[in-house]
Order: structure tokens, then sequence, then C-alpha cells
């Protein structure tokens, strides 16, 4: 009976749902409204593509709750994933402020099994809360979707990114691959524009701002892609503008997932 | 006799009215069970890490003998009271709380003295065991309340009436709750 009245309490503390419905929820303001933009449009056309739901939440405050029921409650209050197969993630934040940070990813029951508590821990130490400690947040979130979004494609396993992150490539490398892309991305437009306009500023670097939303959509679809060579750029480049996220699907979670602070 | 003959009635209208209620109480009995074996799983998998984790810190922490021993005690004692779906009785569910929450507490104090092998803390095999142990420690907090709110809906619905009268003759009888926390299984705090 307690444990029924500790819940009720606890839920009340969860945000409700967002209306219309999000992946990302910035509740704490640690993104720019481009950064937002990229991530949930990256997000909606991911959960098109595979059906996976991946969310992400960032909070002020977690009101006394532990990190990992917050994350667990979010997943089941909103539903989040396929109520068939269970296949959402919820990424909770609550950056540092007076009180240390805290990261917990939480698994849907259908995703357990591709993305077990040890590598959930792993993600967390080694791609977010490195990046969180320099107050950069959504590049610690983009490194971690980095990993699990392929994961969740089945796209490769996680026991592949656990050899890789032995020998992480330097930033240099990865900074690389992305100017490649960028470049060939660059060719490719002015190529295309050449038959439609040739008197405006086309292919030019950071016209206005749809250019540099393009910039950063490569610069988040290469780190997405990085790590399996030739596969950069097919995240966040595609679906922009096809309409918003459907809605959450009635998924369950069962408290899998792991967290770390900072 | 005339007494008699309406006591038939009012049973068999009775019945008839909550037919559909019977089987309601089939689905819910059904839920019960479906959440305990969830339960089960949780329990199980905690207990399967145990060996691999006992292991690990021996390697680091071999002289902290009395501690790996207690929780190799307190897994085989815990594994050895199980409860039948059909059985699960508020004495039953008592007693395999009070022996999980012994294997909790013996647990907590392993991971209490890890604290003191910086070596074995950095591991990475064992900061991936621990992950899984806080994992399998959430998962069982989640598929207890779970469970607690199924056997909330069943509890109630035998004790309503008319099915109040008549549950006790299929046997649908009362089954136990998990208890919040006790201070006897939460893992003891370490102090410094």
């Amino acid at each position: 009976m307690l444990v029924l009245c500790v819940t009720t309490v606890a839920q009340a503390q969860i945000p409700d749902a967002p209306n219309p419905p999000r992946l990302v929820n910035d509740l704490a303001g640690v993104f720019t409204a481009g950064q937002v933009k990229l991530l949930e449009d990256s997000l909606v056309s991911f959960a098109r593509r595979t059906s996976n739901q991946v969310t992400i939440v960032t909070v002020a405050d977690l009101g006394g709750m532990e990190a990992s029921q917050f994350a667990y409650e979010i997943g089941e209050k909103w539903g989040v994933g396929g109520s068939k197969n269970n296949n959402g993630v919820v990424i909770l934040v609550k950056p540092k402020t007076d009180t240390k940070g805290e990261v917990f990813i939480a698994t849907g029951y259908g995703v357990e099994g591709v993305l077990p508590d040890a590598s959930c821990s792993r993600i967390i130490n080694n791609e977010m809360i490195p990046e969180f400690k320099n107050n950069d947040y959504f590049a610690g979130v983009v490194r971690a979707l980095n990993v699990i979004m392929p994961v969740l494609a089945k796209e490769y396993s996680i026991e592949e990114y656990e050899k890789a992150a032995e020998g992480v490539p330097p930033f240099a490398v990865l900074f690389l691959a992305i100017f490649v892309v960028f470049m060939f991305l660059l060719l490719m437009k002015d190529h295309n524009d050449k038959d439609n306009d040739r008197n405006g500023n086309s292919g030019t670097f950071g016209g206005g701002n749809s250019g540099s939303d393009v910039a950063t959509a490569i610069l988040l679809g290469s780190l997405l892609g990085g790590r399996s060579s030739g596969r950069g750029g097919s995240f966040g480049g595609g679906s922009f503008g096809g309409g918003g996220f459907g809605g959450f699907g009635g998924g369950s979670f069962g408290g899998g997932g792991a967290g770390g602070s900072w | 006799m005339k007494k008699n003959l309406f006591a038939i009635v009012a049973i068999v209208m009775a019945l008839s009215l909550t037919s559909c209620d019977y089987n309601s109480l089939v689905e819910k009995q059904e839920s019960v069970e479906s959440a305990w074996s969830q339960v089960e799983n949780v329990y199980q998998r905690r207990a399967d890490l145990i060996p691999n984790l006992v292991n690990t810190v021996k390697g680091y922490a071999a002289h902290e003998k009395e501690t790996l021993e207690g929780v190799i005690e307190a897994r085989s004692k815990a594994t050895q009271i199980t409860v039948s779906a059909d059985d699960l009785s508020e004495e039953n569910i008592k007693k395999f709380q009070a022996a999980q929450g012994e294997l909790q507490q013996a647990l907590g104090k392993l991971l209490a003295i890890t604290e003191n092998y910086p070596d074995l803390k950095a591991n990475e095999n064992f900061r991936d065991l621990q992950a899984q142990l806080e994992g399998t420690e959430n998962r069982i907090t989640v598929e207890r309340q779970k469970f607690n709110e199924t056997v909330k809906e069943y509890n109630t619905s035998i004790r309503k009436f008319p099915t109040t009268i008549y549950a006790g003759w299929f046997g649908f009888e009362k089954k136990g709750y998990f208890e919040a926390q006790a201070g006897a299984e939460k893992a003891p705090e370490v102090q410094f």
C-alpha cells in the first residue's frame, strides 16, 4: 500500500507528455532552438524509418527522485516506443547546477537486449559525461545518439561499439570526415543549382539561416554516422520539414538502463 | 421450503448478473500470475549475476572472505525459496521477500567494501557488473510495483459485493503484496 502511495506522489512530479507530441523536450533549456530542431528532425526521421522512439528530456530538477526512477516514469507515463515492440528509449539529462549533474538512459522492454545496462553505462561514461563536463550538452547527446541509433536500427551491434571504443578515433579524423562529406554535398548542391538558378547566392557558405542549418545537419549527420565509414550523412539529411512527430506509441518500460553523474 | 426456493433464486440471479464478473476475475488472476513471473525473472536475473560478481571481487579482495561467503550463502538461501504462481498468499510473499532482502543486504555489504579497492573499481568488468546489478535492482523495484498494482486490482474485485460471496467457492483468494522497502532491505549506507 505504501509503495502505491509513493508511486502516486512520485508521478505528480513527472512532466506530462508534451502536447503536441515531441521527441526533444528541453525543459531545462540547455539547447539552442536550432539544436532542438536538429535533434527533433533527426529523431523523428529515425522513428519513421525504424519505428524506434528515442526521446530526450532535460529537466532542471528531479524533484528529489532518483534519475533512474524519473526516466522510467517518463517512459512508462508517456508510453515511449511502440506498444507491441516496447522499443522506446528515454535519455534524461539533469544539468549540473548547484547540485550535481545526472544523466540516465532508460531502455524499454524491447530494447534491453540490444542495449544492455552495461553498454548504456559505457555510453554515458565515454560519450556523454566528458562533453557535459565542458558544458556541451548538445555534443554529449549527439555522441550518445551516434552510438544508440545505429545499434537500435541493428546497423551494428553494441559489441562492435565496445571494441571500437577502445581506440576512439581522434577528433581530427572525425573532422576530416565531416569536411569531406560537407564538400561533397556542397558540390552536389552546386551542381544541381547550375540547372535552376545561376544568379542567386547559390551554394555559398553560411548564406542564411537555412544554409547554416544544413551545415549543422551535415555535421550532425556525419557525427551520427561517423564510426562506420561510408555511411556518413545518412542521418539528419533527409526528411526536413516533412511533418512533425506522430506521437508516442504506448511502449512499456521495466527499469532497464543505466545512469551516471558528474 | 419457500425460504429455500427464495435463496436459490437469489443465488442464481446473483450468478447470472455477474457471470461476466467471473471471467474478469479469471483475467485479473492471470495478470497477477504473469506479473509474478516477471518478478521471479528479475530476481533470478540478480541471482545469475552474483557468481560473476563474487569472482571478480575475489580477484582483488580475496581476504574479504566473510563478506564474500555471506553473499554466496544468502544467494543459495534466496534461490531455494520459490513461490508458485497459484499460491501467492501473504505468508508466502513475506517469506520470499525476507529471503531476497537478506541477499540484498549481503550484496550491499559487498559493494560497500569494494569502495576500498580502487583497482577493482577501475576494472572494466567490475564496472559493467555494477551497472548490470544496479539495473537489476531498478527492475526489481519496477516489477514489484507492477505486481502490487495488479494484486491490488484483483484483491479489490474479489472483495466487492456480490463477487465476494462466491469468489471463495471458485478458489479466488486474497493475494499478498510486497511491502515497501523495510529498513532491513535497504542497502546499508557507507559512512566514511
